[in-house]
């Protein structure tokens, strides 16, 4: 654990690699992320409290619907598998009785793949730990950006990975990158709930946390203390997160200061293009008239 | 003022506490009460610290009660109309909620018809009620269907700005040419002008300068304004 062998990358053991959060602000849905640790990025776009098809109506709480998509192809087995999970990992940060008889809908999409194959467990196939976590936290940004959707706190992943270090014995490594996937025995992604309701002790900087889910495995059997250590490893790890989405709630708006020179752009795109799209609209009003 | 994600606690004190939107009470089995967010936003306070709530943007609308909003008939049900305001159901209109009407004088609404009403019942169990007049004077104050015009949709935050007779759009507008406008709190506003392309001038600069658009400011606007030949 205290070795201070550099990663592929250069990283610590301990270090994430450099978050992106992104509102991405697509059309026709409520609110939308793109989360990334480095080059592993998942997008969330979520629509809700919206209508309900009476076989998903709940008489009490809203509907749930979850869809998560792979990098190519449709969803197979393990997407669905991860979109029950994923169901289950989100269910409690959203107050869903607030809006009863109606459905919130999140889709993920990931946004890199790693080797072909499926399995929820392995590290490193299909859905690798380090994907499924950027995949809650794009998620949780896309709710928090929904803002229709109340919530009694947010969830935020990271994953650990698992590595026999030179001195014969394991070495825990918070989220693992493609490069170092396939040398891993083992790992996880590890789910922690965040909010003030967990207790009610002022807490330092963020709000008290507590372990949701995690799919931590390994290939050699591993002990209670090894789980714990990989814990607390994972929990330093998504205190950076929670920070990292405080953080990037000032950039939500298109007035911010980081948007802008984008904008600027667009709206040169925009006056190149306005003949056209006048023409456009003026056709939409006459029919509205 | 500053901003907060869901799920922290917000130090709300004060013997006559009023908490807006985005905030929840709770209290633990100690009898002591607690704030939590339950949605990001900029967090915002009375000077006396007695209101609350979270100023933030969303696209989604959730009726609240004495709200205006824009609606669309969409089917007739014996007396009631069924009036689509973007939220997750259907809003009830009853035929007696207008100015004047009586049971043989009812306003004729056809499906498709805009109607300008005010969100008279909001409750998570039921369905969402509106009313074209004012309960108490059973005048119709403004309320009641919109002939003619166009509706631009925007962001919630955006019909809030609209609102507010001290935000510069809807002055720099009128300034240029005369407008009628009506705004709904659910993410609509109507718009009517004598010429096509005013409206389409108007419903152009609500989404440049809305923020979950462009977010274009004052100055960007007058610019973006001179390319539009109005």
């Amino acid at each position: 654990m205290s070795s201070k062998a550099l990663r592929p990358d250069g990283r610590e053991a301990a270090v994430l690699r450099e978050m992106s959060i992104v509102y991405e602000r697509l059309d026709r849905v409520d609110g939308s992320a793109k989360f990334g640790f480095g080059e592993t990025k998942a997008l969330a776009s979520v629509s809700g409290p919206i209508e309900v098809r009476p076989t998903l109506e709940l008489p009490s709480q809203a509907a749930l619907d979850i869809h998560i998509r792979p990098l190519a192809s449709i969803s197979g087995t393990d997407s669905k598998a991860l979109s029950a999970n994923l169901k289950g990992i989100l269910s409690p940060a959203l107050l869903l009785s607030h809006h009863p008889r109606t459905l919130v809908q999140i889709v993920g999409q990931a946004l890199c793949g790693t080797d072909s194959g499926s399995g929820m467990g392995s590290v490193g196939r299909g859905w690798s730990a380090s994907l499924i976590a950027s995949l809650v936290n794009a998620s949780s940004a896309a709710l928090i950006n929904t803002g229709s959707v109340p919530m009694r706190g947010i969830v935020c992943a990271v994953a650990v990975g698992r590595k026999a270090s030179e001195s014969g014995g394991t070495e825990l490594l918070l989220d693992p990158s493609e490069a170092e996937l396939p040398r891993l025995l083992g790992g996880g992604c590890f789910a922690f709930f965040f909010s003030a309701v967990l207790s009610s002790a002022p807490a330092s900087d963020t709000p008290p946390c507590s372990l949701l889910w995690t799919n931590y495995t390994t290939n050699t059997p591993f002990d209670e203390a090894e789980l714990e250590r990989a814990r607390d490893l994972a929990e330093a790890g998504v205190r950076e997160v929670w920070k990292a989405l405080k953080e990037s709630v000032g950039t939500m708006d298109a007035s911010q200061a980081n948007i802008a020179p984008k904008a600027k752009k667009d709206l040169e795109a925009m006056e190149e293009g306005i003949n056209a799209e006048d023409a456009d609209e003026s056709d939409d009003a006459k029919m509205e008239i | 003022m500053s901003l907060v994600l869901p799920g922290e606690l917000v130090p709300a004190q004060h013997v006559n506490l009023k908490l807006g939107p985005g905030l929840l009470q709770s209290s633990s089995p100690s009898g002591e009460s607690s704030t939590i967010t339950t949605r990001a936003g900029e967090l915002n306070h009375s000077p006396n610290g007695a209101r609350w709530w979270i100023e933030s943007n969303a696209r989604r609308y959730v009726p609240a009660p004495q709200e205006s909003v824009i609606g669309v008939v969409i089917a007739r049900s014996g007396e009631n109309w069924r009036v689509d305001i973007g939220a997750a159901h259907m809003a009830n209109l009853d035929g007696l909620a207008f100015e004047g009407a009586t049971k043989r004088n009812r306003p004729n609404l056809k499906v498709g018809s805009l109607l300008y009403a005010r969100v008279s019942l909001a409750h998570k169990d039921m369905e969402p009620e509106l009313e074209c007049f004012d309960a108490q004077t059973r005048k119709a104050e403004g309320f009641g269907e919109l002939k003619g015009g166009f509706v631009a949709h925007c962001s919630l935050k955006m019909c809030r700005l609209l609102l507010d007779p001290k935000h510069f759009l809807l002055s720099i507008l009128g300034s240029r040419f005369p407008l009628e406008t009506a705004t709904g709190l659910n993410g609509r506003v109507w718009v009517n002008s004598k010429e096509a392309k005013h409206i389409i001038a108007v419903s152009r600069c609500i989404e440049a300068v809305d923020p979950d658009g462009r977010g274009m400011g004052e100055a960007e606007l007058k610019k973006f304004l001179g390319t539009l030949d109005v």
